[in-house]
């Protein structure tokens, strides 16, 4: 979709402020939220909600703040909390306790689990390395990891990184598409102009239904 | 899709009804830094996770203590440090530097690093013509197994913009001036790998031990938004 996450390119959206030996967290509730996200296994579906947050609270709210609103909005779909129990701060007396899916010793493991992984399946590959592509001219009001910056422009094949579930579909539990994923290299001018130096480029891994040939 | 009313979220009537003694825990600590780079009120979401924590603890859904040890990771189990090391590897052993050039997850696997975000790893090794810059524009992929959380300032609109249309002139203003017939990369890291960023070694370091090396390696060295400086005289062996 096309919101404002999707800023690659973009200008006028502020000064880059670098912090000194910044801490990992600057508060102790911003390390709650990607614990409790990682100790309910939510982790892999915050990308929506955070994207669905409207332009002007997405630019005002911290980082950890938009992982706030992904953690609430993944409690309720997946049915851990209602609203009603989140809104009021206490449980509904009808609800049945639970047992907490992650003991503190399982901590590490639950941590270092991958959860993007490449699929064991044989596709055919459209594309091959060392060919040209052009990103296609799609918008979907749904998630995406095409950034804007990429479509109509061409680009070559660097690398095929193997099969992989394409994020539009696998998001919303639609079927996964499972399809070759690209490293596809841009140059600079191509993106961004004549003023560009000519040697500068820009790579980026591509989904193959994001991409048509040239 | 667009349940992402924040108002929603807002709990005026729990922050009207908290103690003091609740808005003073969440405010100790590192407010001015705070101040810097956040420019929401910050009790409000101090309490409402507060809040959130204590829901899902009472309905049986998360141990605090797991919690505990989940920030315990992120804060000092996974960072820079595991990076500078791979880095040292790769400067004293070339073989190694094949390996990790080749297949990045396989060979940090080799040193004990492994797991979320770093399943596919892509290593891009800096040299006096090439340099590589990582950014995320859509969100904030990283990878955590080398370098840990990333910082406020990668996860920032303003870097998350600019750095593809303009990576020298983020670049300059992070403190790195290229040379204008460098060749500069930019990885834009959403998608099915991540990213790291192999620094070139500085001179001076060549009578070094992995140790010394690492220690010279700084985190925006592995994003590439720094060079590796050589090392200041007395230092290293």
């Amino acid at each position: 979709m096309n919101s404002i996450h999707d800023m690659g390119g973009m200008q006028g959206l502020g000064e880059l402020r670098y912090e000194e030996n910044e801490p990992v967290f600057h508060e102790p509730w911003e390390g709650r939220v990607p614990a409790m996200m990682s100790a309910l296994g939510l982790y892999g579906g915050f990308r929506v909600p955070i994207e669905s947050i409207p332009a002007a609270d997405y630019l005002r709210m911290s980082y950890y703040e938009r992982w706030l609103v992904a953690l609430t909005e993944q409690i309720i779909k997946y049915e851990l909390a209602t609203r009603t129990e989140i809104e009021s701060d206490r449980p509904d007396p009808a609800s049945v306790k639970a047992t907490p899916s992650l003991m503190p010793a399982e901590a590490r493991e639950i941590l270092f689990r991958t959860f993007q992984s490449e699929l064991e399946i044989e596709v055919t590959a459209r594309f091959q390395v060392g060919g040209r592509v052009r990103g296609r001219n799609m918008h979907p009001t749904t998630h995406t990891r095409m950034p804007r910056y990429t479509r109509g422009k061409t680009g070559s094949v660097e690398r095929d990184r193997g099969v992989f579930a394409l994020p539009d579909n696998e998001v919303y539990n639609l079927d996964p598409r499972p399809q070759h994923v690209y490293l596809i290299r841009f140059t600079a001018r191509e993106l961004w102009g004549e003023e560009a130096p000519a040697q500068d480029s820009l790579y980026i891994d591509m989904w193959e239904d994001y991409l048509e040939p040239v | 899709m667009d349940k992402s009313d924040s108002g929603s979220l807002d709990r005026r009537g729990f922050i009207k009804g908290a103690t003091a003694g609740a808005l003073a825990a969440s405010t100790t600590g590192t407010i001015q830094a705070q101040m810097q780079d956040h420019t929401d009120v910050p009790s409000d979401p101090a309490l409402r996770v507060k809040a959130l924590e204590s829901l899902l603890v009472e309905k049986g859904l998360v141990d605090p203590a797991a919690l505990d040890a989940l920030v315990d990771i992120y804060e000092n189990q996974v960072g820079p440090r595991n990076g500078a090391q791979v880095v040292a590897r790769a400067w004293a052993d070339l073989s190694y530097k094949q390996r990790l050039l080749e297949d990045g997850a396989a060979a940090i696997a080799e040193l004990g690093y492994s797991g979320s975000q770093g399943e596919k790893l892509t290593v891009v090794e800096n040299t006096p013509s090439v340099h590589n810059v990582i950014v995320c524009t859509l969100c904030s992929c990283y990878p955590w197994p080398l370098l840990g959380l990333p910082p406020t300032w990668y996860k920032s609109a303003a870097y998350r913009s600019r750095t593809i249309v303009d990576p020298r002139g983020v670049l300059r203003e992070l403190g790195l001036e290229l040379p204008d017939d460098i060749e500069v990369r930019v990885w834009d890291s959403n998608a099915a790998s991540r990213y790291f960023v192999l620094p070139g070694r500085p001179a001076g370091t060549e009578s070094m031990s992995e140790n010394e090396l690492a220690a010279l390696v700084t985190r925006d060295a592995m994003i590439g938004v720094a060079g590796v400086a050589s090392p200041s005289p007395g230092e290293g062996a």
